[in-house]
């Protein structure tokens, strides 16, 4: 009656006799117990209705586990004698036949599409209430930054110089090497589609302008969303899960004015910097480019940059960068405040964040594009 | 200095002359300890003494520096994974349970991985290690993060038992605890010691549990390790031990010693 025992070897069970009458030899153990089960269960159907009454011979068991008891105990709950039941294994019956023995529950199934009308109206639910959370946190977020510069004694300066040392300086190489990548993406696409029309030097005016006016701030709202929008997230949500947040509370200092407002300050004053360094980098990627490409030598390039931009094309680059920096800062904290308990509750809120702080920026700026464009800047 | 159990059948875990430094501290100078099948030991010590690491230690999650620990008389670290997995099992002292799968998942987990039991046969299996543990009706359907302190003990208690161990390791079972739950814990451990012959070591901050369930007690002091049984310990000299089992938090928890084994 030997079956192929579980990867779990050492134990072995023999099972001997025939008829109604079986003895069990060795270990019935969670390892041995799927062949013990299946050789059992068999025999237990062969001759259903059978008079005489089975019986198992446990006298020569020499080891029992909890796992075992209980196939025992559920085999003489069917009417299966069990005789010869060693002292040693007395108490373990003894725990095992003590307890309910009551199914595992199982959790309420619904038809397919009640979950589908459910989950649909869950997330509708979960919409409006988010859009509702992030004009409520921009309210409070709002008055607690215009309460503490009214009131520079809660201006946390050292707080402040933080944040923007890990947003701001921390962020420089990698802002920089984007910009000049993206420059050359741009200027690479636009000699090879202005040179048909003989135009390839106008590639000077296209790397230009929409460096300074889109790719450049754009670039880094997404880099700073990505890298300080998800730390925000993230530092305050363990806070949160930590119970720090609550000790703040009870502390008399509000979540708000410590930990939001210096985010707050700290990106609304480095993501103009950034912005203006990716510029700077991104024109240095066209002066490369210029070089290489159209053999125009970097005096030179200065002097077309210089003609081809216009006097509100940095502005208009740098004017959203503040605007930007509060929302991602905004968008990173409000999530960080919204974790609840777990772990995974961090990584659930700080994805959000990211994705949140990507999305509004891309929306917004695609909205300043049209208004820029309708006032004529 | 080394305390080995003589007279008695052989080990089922021997740590040998454990050594374990971090920098230049070092946490265990030539820790030894013979644990016999069936025992219950109990390891104490000061914060900082280094409990949890020798704890780590005897499960082979921290290589010592020096020394050995061998598990039915084979050195922890030639132990496969899945024969490692029905020898001991381990509380965690924050539970450590799974927080993606439900309390029935996380004590299924090792069945599924490690035998080929169907999976009914697994589900009435981890209905009884939770009843056995003390989780009954809904918990079992849980995720961890919706149980409480209590609950998550219990829950990651049962997931320890899942495959039936040889030796049981218990992190601070009882802390974070009421008292009435801590009880159950205790009382529930013995019982498994009892009635399945289940080795259990135990790293507890709680006189009680060392005062009613625990045969022999290792103390970590400077380093070093004592093991000897409570009686034997409460009449030691050594100044840590003396205040540790002599302060006024021991005097309620041999109250409860009394009650259980009489005037002991």
């Amino acid at each position: 009656m030997q079956q192929p025992t579980a990867q779990l070897s050492a134990s072995t069970l023999a099972i001997h006799g025939e008829g109604d009458r079986l003895a069990l030899d060795g270990v019935l153990d969670i390892r041995t117990l799927s062949q013990a089960s299946k050789a059992l269960r068999r025999w237990l159907d062969k001759r259903r209705g059978g008079r005489a009454r089975r019986a198992l011979d446990l006298d020569k068991l020499s080891g029992l586990d909890t796992t075992g008891a209980l196939f025992l105990w559920r085999l003489g709950e069917q009417g299966v004698e069990l005789t010869g039941v060693r002292e040693e294994h007395q108490a373990l019956f003894g725990l095992i036949g003590g307890l309910e023995h009551q199914p595992l529950r199982k959790p309420a199934s619904l038809p397919r599409w009640r979950q589908l009308v459910i989950h649909l109206g869950k997330a509708a639910d979960e919409a409006w209430h988010d859009t509702y959370d992030v004009i409520a946190f921009v309210g409070r977020a709002t008055n607690a930054l215009g309460y503490a510069l009214a009131h520079p004694r809660y201006l946390r300066l050292p707080s402040i110089s933080r944040q923007i040392a890990e947003t701001g300086i921390d962020a420089l190489p990698i802002i920089g090497l984007m910009a000049i990548m993206i420059s050359v993406v741009i200027g690479y696409q636009g000699v090879a589609q202005l040179r048909p029309y003989g135009g390839e030097e106008f590639t000077i005016n296209l790397v230009a302008v929409s460096m300074l006016r889109e790719m450049g701030v754009l670039i880094t709202a997404i880099m700073v969303a990505g890298r300080s929008g998800s730390a925000f997230a993230a530092e305050i949500g363990v806070m949160k899960a930590r119970e720090e947040i609550d000790a703040l509370n009870v502390m008399g200092m509000d979540a708000m004015n410590v930990l939001v407002v210096p985010r707050l300050i700290g990106l609304i004053i480095t993501l103009p910097l950034l912005t203006f360094f990716s510029d700077i980098m991104g024109l240095l990627g066209g002066a490369m480019i210029s070089q290489s490409l159209l053999h125009v030598s970097p005096v030179q390039y200065v002097d077309r940059v210089h003609h081809a931009l216009a006097g509100g094309d940095l502005a208009v680059g740098l004017i959203k960068a503040p605007i930007f920096g509060f929302l991602i800062a905004v968008i990173g904290c409000m999530h960080g405040l919204r974790v609840k308990g777990s772990a995974a509750s961090v990584g659930h809120e700080t994805t959000r964040a990211v994705v949140a702080a990507i999305f509004v920026v891309i929306v917004l700026d695609a909205l300043f594009s049209v208004l820029f464009e309708k006032l004529g800047l | 200095m080394s305390a080995r159990a003589t007279r008695h059948p052989a080990p089922i875990l021997s740590a040998r002359d454990i050594v374990n430094r971090f920098g230049r501290q070092e946490v265990h100078d030539r820790v030894s300890l013979d644990v016999i099948p069936g025992e219950i030991v109990g390891i104490v010590g000061g914060s900082g003494s280094g409990k949890s690491v020798l704890l780590k230690t005897m499960t082979g999650l921290h290589r010592p520096d020096s020394g050995e620990v061998l598990i039915d008389g084979k050195p922890i670290g030639s132990i496969g994974a899945a024969e490692k997995a029905s020898l001991i099992g381990v509380l965690f002292q924050q539970g450590a349970l799974f927080s993606s799968l439900s309390v029935a998942q996380n004590v299924m987990l090792p069945m599924r991985e490690h035998t080929d039991l169907p999976a009914k046969e697994q589900e009435s299996i981890a209905a009884m290690k939770l009843e056995l543990a003390g989780l009954t009706g809904d918990s079992a359907i849980k995720v961890p993060s919706q149980l409480s302190g209590g609950m998550v003990k219990r829950a990651a208690l049962a997931r320890a038992l899942a495959l039936d161990p040889k030796i049981l390791f218990l992190d601070e079972p009882t802390s974070d605890l009421d008292p009435l739950t801590a009880g159950g814990i205790d009382s529930l451990i013995a019982k498994l010691n009892e009635s399945l012959g289940l080795t259990v070591v135990i790293v507890t901050h709680d006189l009680t549990t060392l005062f009613t369930i625990c045969r022999r007690v290792a103390v970590l002091v400077d380093g070093k390790i004592t093991v000897d049984t409570v009686d034997r310990l409460m009449r030691s000299d050594q100044p840590w031990i003396h205040a540790f089992l002599h302060g006024p938090r021991a005097r309620g928890a041999l109250s409860a010693r009394r009650q259980k084994h009489g005037n002991g």
